[in-house]
């Protein structure tokens, strides 16, 4: 019981880590309507910007966090500009594949500037777990669990309280009528982008500080997570984004700990197939023939 | 021919068996990431049959095939109701599934005092076909070639045939294929099983071609380069994900002085082109005026003219 | 006209036995690398044997290859022939990689045997271990 209890803990706080990450692809498919698969990569260079600083100049978590986050918006424009601008309203299939192509490009790139198989990354608090009773809590757990907290509510406000957020939403509900009405939507998606790279920037950086590591395998990595979780919390919506990443956080904190890392990796994906299969819109989102366009 | 030649034909023959199985389901308007799932059962297939059962090369080979075709109609079933982005991360999510099962997998036999046989993580090693029944590289690159010439022939018999007209229709908009009264699931399946023995057979070649294979060889990476292939070489024929192959795998021989920057010049240069090309080099497009171009050389052989009573013109 | 050709592909394999060979000669090669004078060269040392018998295998014209077993057809390792030592079996590559990491060493064979031996190596920049096989990363329990 107290194993179950444990588990669940943990697989909440890892899973608010998920949950950002998903939050951020989905703000990106929620104003494109189309898949980023450069999105963990892009992290990953903000990442490896936050691992230098660490390595060459020492920095603190705060400044590494700040270089991990402007790392990720910059490769974010970078694949937006490249990927998702220039492309005519048909080509979706044809957006994906570029940024599968941008997101080869990216970890190469990464490769060749820091080639070993691991790198530091600065902590986020070095005491001792705290204790709650009979169960342990960590405290940088603790903060990636407020953070993330933290940075849902502001995504939030922002598209409910502000005119860019209203904008966004007006995008995401309808491109053509937005543009229409006379909102600039490039310069609106661009921003967006930009954001919810951040947004994926500072959720690798929670993740990296917590594992006080950075590997090449991180992108991929991402970007599966974010993926999964985005898809069992529904595609385009962000509180599904959160509630997918804690979900997938739970189920996996427990598969591991009942049958370890490759069951915990199975039970993943077939969470996934399973919802995609019978309920294709998630937990929290629209039905797949609203959310997509007509031609992909 | 040289050894490394050979070599580098073979891959590009054996990878160009996946891509066709990625195409022929964008034939049917389906993006699929998943194509690697079925070159890695036809591998395991292909190669326990060979190692461990002791069947004939042609034997394995076709039992991949049909094992990679049969779990493909499996998984098509279940995903009919998918499309776009959600059919494609299911297919995603089923490689990884397969290739997880894979690392968990172990069936060993104990052949000659040594244990054969897929090993979980470890791989599976000693598929030792060609070695013990001295085929040298040049024939086996033969076959390999042999098997892609008869699936292009099959390719283009399929464009010109109702059965390609119908994929297509059905990829344009399906409730219209619908409503022609084509069975839509029916054709769906048809084409994941067809896909899935395609690259059945093009993991069976590779398992023996290498004669190892682990299950980390089968990642996302190999199915959504499967799925590149036809973006980049174009949708618009057979020809289009083996141009895309060539260009891919020989762009890495003759960039052999930037290899450290390959994926980066090879990035960049995709994301280019589908910039400009988004259905790939030799789209639809392009592909009928190549056509038109041709037949004003060479007249014949003629699709019937017929005029509007359907009679000949 | 389809099945015809089908067919025929089917006929062909079917027929086409390959001579069988028996009791083929199965080498095991032992091999250990280092780094060599510039970055992502390694030297190599190959030791050939008759699996069964244990005696060395000399005067074959060995291949050394490489593939990265997570990017099977991704990279390219020109294949270099390697020179056989005074010691009857043991044979010597320099190989140039493009990267550090996980490596499958390919050994062509050929000459009065022919085989092939894989072997998995990870190649860092100081030194060259047996890649472990735990490749799926746990997460840090407490």
């Amino acid at each position: 019981m107290i194993d179950l209890i444990q588990n669940t803990i943990d697989g909440v706080m890892i899973g608010s880590s998920y949950g950002l990450l998903a939050l951020g692809f989905t703000l990106i498919f929620g104003v494109m309507r189309r898949l980023d698969l450069a999105y963990g990569p892009s992290i990953m260079i903000g990442a490896y910007f936050g691992t230098i600083l660490y390595l060459h100049y020492g920095a603190g978590p705060f400044a590494v966090a700040i270089a991990v986050v402007i790392g990720a918006a910059i490769a974010g424009i970078y694949v937006e500009r490249l990927c998702f601008a220039p492309m005519k309203a048909g080509a979706a299939i044809a957006s994906m594949v570029s940024s599968f192509a941008i997101w080869m490009q990216l970890e190469q790139a990464a490769l060749l500037v820091l080639p070993r198989h691991t790198y530091p990354f600065p902590p986020l608090s070095t005491g001792a777990p705290l204790a709650f009773g009979p169960f342990l809590v960590r405290i940088d757990h603790l903060i990636m669990l407020v953070s993330t907290l933290g940075l849902t509510a502001v995504v939030h406000l922002t598209l409910h309280r502000t005119r860019f957020g209203l904008a966004l939403r007006a995008i995401i509900g309808n491109p053509v009528a937005a543009h229409l009405v006379g909102i600039d939507v490039r310069r609106a998606v661009l921003v967006a982008f930009a954001g919810a790279s951040s947004v994926g920037g500072a959720a690798g950086f929670l993740v990296l500080a917590v594992d006080q590591q950075v590997t090449p395998m991180f992108g991929m990595w991402a970007t599966m997570k974010g993926l999964i979780a985005m898809m069992i919390g529904g595609l385009g919506s962000v509180p599904g984004a959160v509630v997918g990443g804690v979900l997938l956080g739970i189920v996996e904190a427990h598969s591991q700990w009942y049958f370890g890392p490759q069951i915990r990796d199975l039970v993943a994906y077939f969470l996934l197939f399973a919802f995609l299969v019978v309920r294709p819109r998630g937990l929290l989102g629209c039905p797949p023939d609203s959310v997509l366009p007509q031609k992909a | 021919m040289d050894d490394h030649v050979i070599g580098v034909l073979s891959n590009i023959g054996v990878v160009s068996f996946v891509a066709l199985s990625a195409y022929l389901l964008l034939l049917t308007g389906e993006i699929s990431f998943g194509q690697q799932a079925f070159f890695a059962i036809g591998a395991y297939g292909a190669g326990v049959a060979t190692a461990l059962w002791g069947w004939p090369l042609a034997a394995a080979l076709a039992w991949g095939a049909a094992i990679g075709g049969a779990v493909a109609m499996l998984v098509g079933m279940p995903t009919l109701r998918l499309h776009g982005l959600y059919f494609a991360v299911a297919t995603l999510a089923f490689a990884e599934m397969v290739r997880i099962l894979f690392e968990l997998f172990r069936y060993q036999v104990s052949i000659d005092g040594e244990l054969v046989g897929p090993n979980g993580g470890e791989g599976f090693r000693n598929i030792r076909y060609v070695f013990d029944h001295n085929i040298d590289a040049f024939q086996f690159l033969l076959l390999i070639y042999l098997l892609l010439a008869a699936a292009l022939l099959g390719f283009v018999l399929l464009e010109r045939s109702r059965l390609g007209v119908i994929f297509r229709m059905i990829g344009e908009d399906e409730t219209l294929a619908g409503l022609q009264g084509i069975s839509v699931v029916r054709h769906r399946v048809l084409a994941a099983g067809i896909a899935g023995s395609l690259a059945g057979i093009g993991g069976g070649l590779y398992a023996h071609l290498t004669t190892y294979v682990e299950p980390r060889i089968f990642d996302v990476m190999l199915g959504v380069h499967s799925l590149a292939y036809g973006l980049i070489g174009g949708l618009g024929t057979a020809l289009g994900p083996l141009l895309g192959v060539v260009i891919d795998i020989g762009l890495l021989e003759s960039i052999r002085a930037l290899a450290g920057y390959r994926m980066i010049i090879f990035g960049g240069f995709v994301a280019l082109l589908l910039i400009v090309r988004p259905r790939g080099l030799l789209d639809e497009t392009t592909v009928h005026r190549l056509g038109r171009g041709w037949r004003q050389i060479f007249p014949w052989p003629r699709r019937p003219n017929l005029n509007r009573r359907g009679n000949n013109a | 006209m389809r099945s015809a050709t089908y067919a025929l592909t089917v006929a062909v394999l079917t027929l086409w036995r390959p001579e069988n060979g028996c009791a083929q000669v199965r080498a095991k090669a032992d091999i250990s690398c280092r780094p060599a004078v510039e970055k992502l060269q390694y030297d190599c040392i190959i030791n050939l044997a008759n699996s069964r018998s244990g005696e060395p295998l000399s005067g074959l014209t060995l291949t050394v290859g490489a593939d990265m077993p997570s990017m099977p057809t991704a990279h390219n390792v020109r294949p270099v022939k390697a020179t056989e030592d005074e010691d009857k079996g043991t044979y010597r590559a320099r190989i140039t990689l493009e990267m550090h990491g996980d490596w499958a060493l390919r050994l062509d064979l050929s000459g009065t045997v022919r085989d092939r031996v894989i072997k998995v190596l990870r190649f860092g920049s100081d030194r060259v271990d047996e890649a472990p096989l735990a490749r799926t990363p746990a997460r840090h329990r407490h």
